[in-house]
């Protein structure tokens, strides 16, 4: 007859779900997209793992594949200009905030190594990387039938922005599983990096349109170099 | 004989029924969903189009189709990762499949809708008379209303769908409304790539426009904005 049962126990803090060490990039990428708490658990861990190195490993080819797609707007030199640029400006962008995101995470209370902050970083950074590649097809369609820079410039940003929520979602994640009720430095610190990256596009531009320079050679401001194109252009036809 | 009953099923909505089909291997359901949208679809396009030529009928007949599938195709990725990230528990296959029937009830109320499209077709200005312009405008409003009940339909239950595959009501919403987003951004465009359907009275009749990648819906729209505010 039938046997009284003990539920399965639920992951918390003191019972974290198990994740292989050994897991391959499929395994990690599956779980980031399904049970991102299970992998913050395993990123957290102290015992050595490559996690973080599988991480990395998709992150950049999935941001340079889109910077690719960025890239055909213009086409040419651009194809590899803007897909180097793309996913050099994530991973620099990632280098340049994560001193911050440690200390603020200690700052919260948080008991978390370097590596598993590190770990963390890289999988926010692989989870907007793949959702870019989700909205890949869109772009290109778009990327194909539009002449204005500021209309492609626009979408660009509205789906890293899509994707970037996403992958900036694992933070709050990353404080559940570390039982941290505390979270306002993490959310000052999403803003800094929010307007780190967005700098990002104006310190390496162009991005999307051509010019005789593989970098500006003029200092400016993002919001002032956006307004500058949207209002030259003012989404009328512009030369890639 | 049981792809019909399904289809009968899949019309009324019947969630707690339609729910195991999106576990099955098989690609035989799948292959009827694809195919009612290919019929569906296709004999609305044509009545559409027969307004304008029996030539612009075989062309929209082809294309109706099309649009559906290269909206499904182009938001594939996307669609499946977003259920994922958003706590569906819904694989990409399950995805595309759930889109797919709600595409499909699509297809079933456009094709029930056909014989009134085609009557009102048969009562509307033609493009040689004098009336035309009348005619065209007539053929859009209808078209756009039939598309729009259509497709509320679909959506409705996809919706009901989603609450009892998903793991929380909370869950089916945000992922409903993230495909929602998704196809209609995408579908208007493309829309606009497989433009005309039903054409224009003092055009001559295409499957394409000359450069269909060139324009886009959203910049159309909003200079028709500024058109009409300026």
């Amino acid at each position: 007859m039938n046997q009284p049962t003990e539920p399965p126990n639920l992951p918390t803090a003191a019972n974290p779900p198990s994740f292989p060490p050994d897991a391959g990039l499929g395994a990690i990428l599956d779980t980031l997209l399904k049970r991102p708490v299970v992998l913050i658990h395993a990123l957290c861990d102290p015992r050595p793992s490559r996690h973080w190195l599988l991480l990395a490993l998709a992150a950049v080819p999935a941001f340079a594949l889109y910077g690719l797609l960025i890239g055909s707007f213009s086409g040419g030199t651009q194809l590899l200009a803007a897909s180097v640029k793309v996913s050099a400006g994530a991973l620099l962008s990632a280098l340049i905030c994560f001193p911050s995101l440690y200390i603020f995470a200690c700052l919260t209370g948080a008991e978390v190594s370097l590596r598993g902050m590190a770990g963390v970083l890289f999988a926010a950074l692989a989870l907007t990387g793949v959702l870019l590649l989700g909205f890949a097809p869109v772009a290109w369609v778009f990327s194909q039938s539009t002449e204005s820079v500021a209309f492609i410039g626009t979408l660009h940003l509205l789906f890293w922005l899509i994707a970037t929520w996403f992958g900036l979602r694992l933070l709050g994640h990353l404080t559940k599983v570390l039982g941290v009720s505390e979270r306002v430095h993490l959310k000052v610190w999403t803003v800094i990096f929010l307007l780190v990256c967005l700098q990002m596009t104006t310190a390496l531009r162009p991005i999307i349109g051509t010019s005789e320079h593989w970098l500006p050679t003029e200092k400016q401001f993002f919001v002032a170099h956006w307004i500058e194109n949207v209002f030259s252009a003012e989404l009328t036809a512009s030369p890639r | 004989m049981q792809a019909l009953r399904r289809l009968v099923i899949l019309c009324r909505g019947d969630s707690e029924r339609i729910a195991p089909w999106l576990d099955e291997r098989e690609p035989r359901w799948l292959l009827t969903c694809v195919l009612t949208i290919a019929a569906g679809c296709a004999l609305y396009g044509g009545v559409v189009g027969l307004w304008r030529a029996p030539l612009q009928a075989v062309y929209t007949a082809v294309k109706m189709p099309l649009l559906i599938f290269l909206t499904c195709g182009g938001n594939a990725l996307l669609n499946g990762l977003l259920a994922q990230v958003l706590g569906s528990g819904l694989s990409f296959r399950q995805t595309s499949l759930a889109i797919l029937m709600s595409f499909t009830i699509l297809a079933l109320v456009l094709a029930a809708l056909s014989p009134v499209a085609l009557f009102i077709c048969l009562n509307t200005p033609t493009p040689d008379s004098v009336a035309r312009d009348t005619g065209h405008n007539l053929t859009l409003l209808f078209t756009v209303i039939f598309i729009a009940y259509a497709g509320v339909v679909a959506n409705r239950r996809l919706l009901r769908l989603l609450e009892r595959c998903c793991e929380t009501p909370g869950a089916a919403r945000r992922v409903f409304w993230s495909w929602l987003a998704g196809n209609l951004f995408l579908g208007a465009q493309l829309s606009m790539v497989l433009r005309p359907f039903f054409g224009m009275p003092d055009m001559a009749v295409h499957f394409l426009s000359d450069d269909p990648m060139r324009g886009n819906f959203y910049e159309a729209v909003f200079h028709a904005l500024r058109h009409l505010l300026n």
